[in-house]
């Protein structure tokens, strides 16, 4: 200790003459770019999937019904929902904005709010208006920082080389490793679940998957749908559609996880997974059509424990998936495990019967204490253009059941297919393997009303048609099928296309005429659409039925005007495999609540 | 650590030996060979810092794992020492003549988990929770959310919708989606 | 020994000891007196209490009483997914919470398997040097204060908040900052960081210039510090001792140069020592701790990459799970050893965390140790000097 110790502490006087720090007017000090204050919802972006409530820890969030608010209503990839946030126990970690799967949830930098009551600090960012709600300061989630993957897991694919020239099925499958690894996406939202016609349990097939369950996996998809297999391929998949993780990066791939879980369990297996029928009931079911439709209100009724008898006019089952897709999409043996499967479950086939012709209508009607008409779209429709009726213009239906029959076809030397939709490349990309077997070259042309962006087929078939050298040309409308002196067809004149809808949005086309082409074609191929073959009704009850606009009228059960008589599938529904496998189960719980009511007479 | 590791394994019969890296390891031991080990790793070996004392309960083996956790801060490294003990007979030799501050490490395990420590100072004194009486909280059968919503009431007001099932019950409430 | 200095006689035979070691402490006698200090402590951050037992003026036992803050972190953990772990560990220690967030996040790394990128390193290192500048603050002032000083407080408290400025723009918190998760940190520094932080270092230094004269250079200061709580080198094995309180007492370790973490190997530094081992010896070995964070910090922000990555890629942290494995990870913090246990079986959630916090065998066997015929007055004082904060004992 010395004389400086005593004299140095005396420097603090020099404070005296300093300035305060302290800030002047603390109750307007603005927060910092990215403070975590209140939050902020756009409510519009928002799909209410609960994803911040899964990861609140504090369980500060609530997903609530907001009614009567622009902009947000429970509709498929929105379950009208909002999070409400409770400031009593909110800690302002953000995990809840990191997490969100459309970003619309950001937190503002306001940080004051008084109140007495303390019941007020809860409320429903975006909805609830608050001061801050516009303020742009605040936490957003920053660029790069994820808390899941955002891209998919690739599929194993064949090159486009190494396909063109066969029907060998294109998708490998993914591996256990790839599959966990693309179910770990998934956020368990459930949004999905309503989209899926037949409401599969996505979520909770995918958690299987990541379980690595797959017994369990197959259960839960069996129970929702007899078709899994050939869904796990084929399916239209609307569900990724509305898929949380579609709105920051790519959907779930829901449908090869689905194929995934069918590939994991040996297929001996399948039938005591899925388990058997119940015991005979005596009740007796005839079904037409041995398509998606038919066959889960076959394998549905069937389970049940009651008498089913399906009759199909071709020589085998599976429908359109057996005669309309193509087999280097669906192979011959997904179709007969799936077939195999619904059939052990009790139901007699009668294949190469064709209702109306080797059996009547009021026979079946007569034998059974209910009918299922599931009869599809085997007719294509036709551009009625000129020339249209030339031999060598076909119907892309047909063509694909002629393909997938085993018909040795002689391809063209070049081909114009019309259509923009599935089947319009299901055919092109059909002929340009034969033709690539046949003349190791590929000369396939499709147009199309719409432009690429509006084109009704998935985008990856359209992707995949290019990467097969399917000369795709947008915006075409179809004028004339023009045919040389010799009468040899020699390809389609068509406009450029102006508009396709009205002001009423009625197809009503509109064409730019100086813009006129000649795609160059020995066959030209009209895939616009089917419709339905019903003269097997016959003409007697084809009077006494009910019909909206050329299409059976039914209920939202199936159920036609006639007591005995029910319908499901494409031809109510139109072309979808999963829709038609959900009305196929709205068919038979209708028939069985029938049986039920009646028994409850009886009784 | 390898070399020493090797070492110990002959002397003291571990039973399980795992290097989680380069300068952190765990050795599993027998009740009888944990004090002549610590004292070995302390007086010959450079371990002199005992760095945590604390327990891991695999109650779906029935097992308490102490974890002795010892430093030598010279070399910069560790050595997680386990016993492994019954869960129904939780008791354990004291080691706090080994390092005075193991007391305080005792008198939490017991008071947390149960496990006693005979001959520890003030092994029985309440540490953390004065007048608890419930089963000791940080085993693993003592569920904190159950003791949560029996001892607080919770907030008015609060109710929260699954979107899945409030979008079934929006959309197509009567169509059954469970097979 | 400190107390031959004061010309004390050695009464630690006073009263006398039991057979089984306790004191013989008669109260009825009157010649002692039970006296609590606290919970709400002069000398500690946080909430604390400890009985003594006075004859006279004099200490003849303390007794730490913990348990004012425990809210069970270590379960509540075990009930919490791996992400949710992260935003309530920061509230294990409230003035350095940093510290907590880099070993939870980097324990969960180990276990995982999961590589953090470079730059998230250094701008790990930059917050954990950040959070020791204000918690050396908060000490000074509190060191200060225990012994009458309360301007001391003042001056350390603004600074404080110029840093707590710099968490908030960098961060978006100024206490909690939950910033490092498991996979790396939030976001990269702001724009024009750099030249902001330096204004506040140069602050930082400004104000420990006047700490400096007024309360280092200050006669009632070393009046009292000077001698008091003596802490025996010997004692830093027995009784876990790290950090200041170690090399306060010459024992240099510091764990960012023992066992080099994040950038530590790639900064020029030498642990902080002082010799007499004593409430003014570590209360300088912070200062000069303090001035060296200053000095990283300028290190790190010349040294660190200016692009880059700062956040791994994180597997769903919804549904992440993280194989068996246990692992323990420390720094150094303010006051010492800071580490983590964790312990994985499996499934998506710890089955086991321990916080080791430097608090736990300092204010307990340790403090007991030293409390013993200290002068009632200097008892705030000793305990400010072994740099408690109280969550971290009862988690």
């Amino acid at each position: 200790m010395s004389v400086r110790d005593l004299l140095s502490p005396f420097i603090a006087w020099k404070h005296l003459f300093r300035e305060p720090v302290s800030i002047r007017d603390p109750f307007n000090r603005e927060a910092s770019e990215r403070y975590r204050g209140f939050h902020q919802n756009d409510v519009e972006k928002c799909i209410g999937c609960g994803t911040c409530e899964a990861i609140c820890q504090n369980g500060a969030i609530d997903m609530v019904i907001v009614e009567g608010v622009e902009g947000i209503k429970t509709r498929p990839g929105d379950s009208g929902l909002r999070p409400r946030i409770d400031y009593g126990r909110c800690c302002w970690c953000a995990l809840c904005v990191d997490v969100c799967m459309t970003s619309s949830l950001t937190m503002s930098n306001a940080y004051k709010w008084v109140e007495n009551d303390p019941d007020k600090f809860r409320y429903i960012p975006g909805v609830d208006k608050k001061e801050w709600d516009n303020v742009k300061q605040g936490y957003h989630r920053p660029d790069g920082h994820r808390l899941n993957a955002p891209e998919r897991i690739e599929m194993p694919e064949l090159e486009p080389a190494e396909r063109i020239d066969s029907f060998v099925e294109i998708v490998g499958g993914y591996s256990v490793e790839q599959a966990r690894l693309e179910a770990d996406r998934c956020v368990t939202c459930g949004i999905c679940v309503a989209t899926c016609p037949t409401h599969m349990p996505i979520p909770e097939y995918i958690s299987a998957v990541r379980d690595g369950d797959y017994e369990r996996g197959l259960k839960l998809l069996y129970d929702s749908n007899p078709f899994s297999q050939i869904c796990g391929k084929v399916c239209t998949r609307r569900c990724e559609t509305t898929c949380a993780a579609s709105h920051e990066g790519d959907p779930i791939a829901i449908r090869w996880l689905k194929r995934h879980i069918t590939e994991q369990v040996p297929y001996e297996k399948y039938r005591d997974i899925i388990g058997g029928p119940l015991p005979a009931t005596g009740k007796k079911i005839a079904i037409i059509g041995a398509g998606p439709a038919g066959m889960t209100a076959a394998f549905d009724l069937a389970r049940k424990g009651h008498e089913v008898s399906v009759y199909e006019a071709r020589s085998h089952a599976g429908g359109m998936t057996r005669y309309g897709i193509p087999e280097y999409r669906l192979p011959f043996e997904t179709i007969q495990r799936e077939i195999d499967l619904i059939v052990s479950m009790g139901v007699e086939m009668h294949y190469d019967t064709r209702v109306g012709t080797d059996i009547q209508m009021q026979q079946l009607q007569q034998d059974n204490d209910a009918v299922l008409l599931a009869i599809g779209l085997w007719l294509g429709r036709g551009t009625r253009i000129p020339g249209a009726d030339h031999p060598h213009v076909y119907k892309a239906i047909d063509l694909l059941r002629r393909i997938r029959d085993g018909e040795q076809l002689e391809a063209p030397k070049s081909m114009v297919v019309i259509g923009g939709g599935n089947v319009a490349m299901d055919i092109a990309r059909s002929v340009a393997r034969l033709q690539k077997q046949q003349q190791g070259e590929i000369n396939v042309t499709l147009t199309a009303l719409e432009d690429k962006a509006h084109f009704l087929a998935d985008p990856v078939e359209i992707k995949e048609s290019i990467e097969e050298e399917i000369n795709i040309i947008d915006s075409r409308g179809p004028q004339e099928c023009v045919s040389d002196d010799q009468g040899k067809l020699v390809g389609l004149r068509s406009w450029k296309v102006l508009s396709i809808f009205d002001d009423q949005h009625r197809f009503a086309p509109t064409y730019d005429e100086s813009d006129e082409q000649l795609h160059p074609g020995e066959w030209i191929v009209e895939a616009i659409g089917q419709m339905s073959d019903v003269s097997l009704l016959g003409d007697a009850l084809t009077e006494k039925l009910e019909w909206d606009r050329g299409r059976l009228q039914v209920d939202d059960d199936g159920h036609t005007s006639e007591p005995w008589l029910w319908a499901a599938g494409d031809c109510v529904k139109g072309p979808d495999i999963v829709s038609a496998v959900a009305t196929g189960h709205s068919v038979a719980t209708s028939i069985e609540a029938m049986f039920e009511q009646k028994e409850a007479q009886n009784a | 650590m390898q070399t020493l590791i090797s070492q110990l394994q002959t002397r003291f019969q571990l039973s399980e030996f795992i290097l989680q890296r380069d300068n952190l390891a765990f050795v599993t031991v027998t009740r009888e060979q944990l004090r002549p080990l610590l004292l070995h790793l302390r007086d010959k070996e450079g371990f002199t810092h005992l760095v945590l004392l604390t327990a891991v309960d695999w109650i779906e083996d029935n097992i308490f794992q102490l974890t002795y956790l010892l430093g030598d801060r010279t070399a910069g490294c560790d050595i997680g020492v386990r016993l492994m003990l019954p869960r129904d007979v939780a008791s354990m030799d004291s080691i706090h003549d080994l390092w005075p501050t193991a007391a305080t490490y005792q008198r939490e395990l017991r008071e947390m988990f149960g496990i006693d420590f005979p001959e520890s100072p003030r092994v029985d004194e309440d540490f953390i929770l004065e007048g608890w009486t419930d089963l000791p909280p940080y085993r693993r059968d003592f569920d904190t959310l159950k003791y949560s919503q029996e001892s607080y009431v919770d907030r008015l007001g609060r109710e929260t919708k699954d979107p899945a099932a409030y979008m079934k019950l929006k959309l197509y409430p009567d169509e059954d989606n469970d097979g | 020994m400190a107390d031959a200095e004061f010309g004390k006689a050695d009464r630690s035979q006073y009263p006398h000891r039991r057979p089984d070691g306790s004191l013989d402490i008669d109260l009825t006698s009157g010649k002692y007196l039970k006296l609590w200090q606290g919970p709400n402590h002069p000398g500690i951050t946080g909430n604390m209490s400890v009985e003594l037992t006075v004859c006279g003026d004099e200490v003849v036992e303390g007794k730490t009483h913990v348990g004012y803050l425990h809210r069970g972190f270590e379960k509540l953990m075990e009930r919490r997914t791996f992400i949710q772990c992260f935003p309530i560990v920061c509230r294990i220690c409230v003035p350095e919470p940093d510290f907590n967030e880099y070993c939870y996040a980097a324990a969960v790394e180990e276990l995982a398997g999961l590589e953090i990128p470079e730059k998230a390193k250094w701008i790990r290192a930059l917050i954990l040097e950040m959070g020791r500048i204000n918690s050396y603050l908060m000490y000074l002032g509190g060191q200060a204060g225990a012994f009458g000083q309360g301007v001391i407080g003042q001056w350390t408290t603004y600074a404080r908040d110029l840093m707590l400025d710099r968490f908030e723009e960098l961060t978006g918190a100024r206490i909690y900052h939950m910033f490092i998760l498991p996979g790396g940190v939030r976001d990269d520094l702001p724009e024009g960081f750099d030249e902001r932080m330096e204004q506040t270092l140069q602050e930082v230094e400004r104000t420990l210039d006047d700490v400096y004269d007024t309360m280092f250079r200050n006669a009632v200061f070393k009046k009292r510090a000077v001698g008091l709580g003596y802490v025996d080198p010997a004692l830093v094995d027995e009784y876990g001792i790290t950090g200041p309180v170690a090399r306060g007492a010459g024992v240099a370790r510091d764990v960012r140069k023992d066992q080099p973490y994040l950038v530590y190997d790639q900064l020029d530094f030498e642990p902080v020592t002082g010799r007499e081992s004593d409430v003014y010896a570590r209360a300088d070995v912070r200062r000069r701790d303090l001035l060296m964070s200053v000095d990283l910090i300028r290190q790190i922000l010349s040294k660190m990459p200016h692009k880059g990555e700062v956040m791994a890629t994180l597997p769903n942290v919804l549904h992440w799970k993280i194989p068996r494995g246990e692992t323990y990870i420390r720094g150094e913090c303010s006051r010492g050893e800071y580490g983590y246990y964790l312990v994985t079986d499996g499934s998506g959630y710890p089955r086991r965390v321990n916080v080791r916090g430097p608090s736990y065998t300092h204010a307990m066997a340790l403090l007991e140790k030293l409390i013993v015929n200290v002068n009632i007055s200097d008892v705030a004082g000793l305990m400010v000097s072994l740099h408690t904060y109280p969550p971290e004992i009862e988690r």
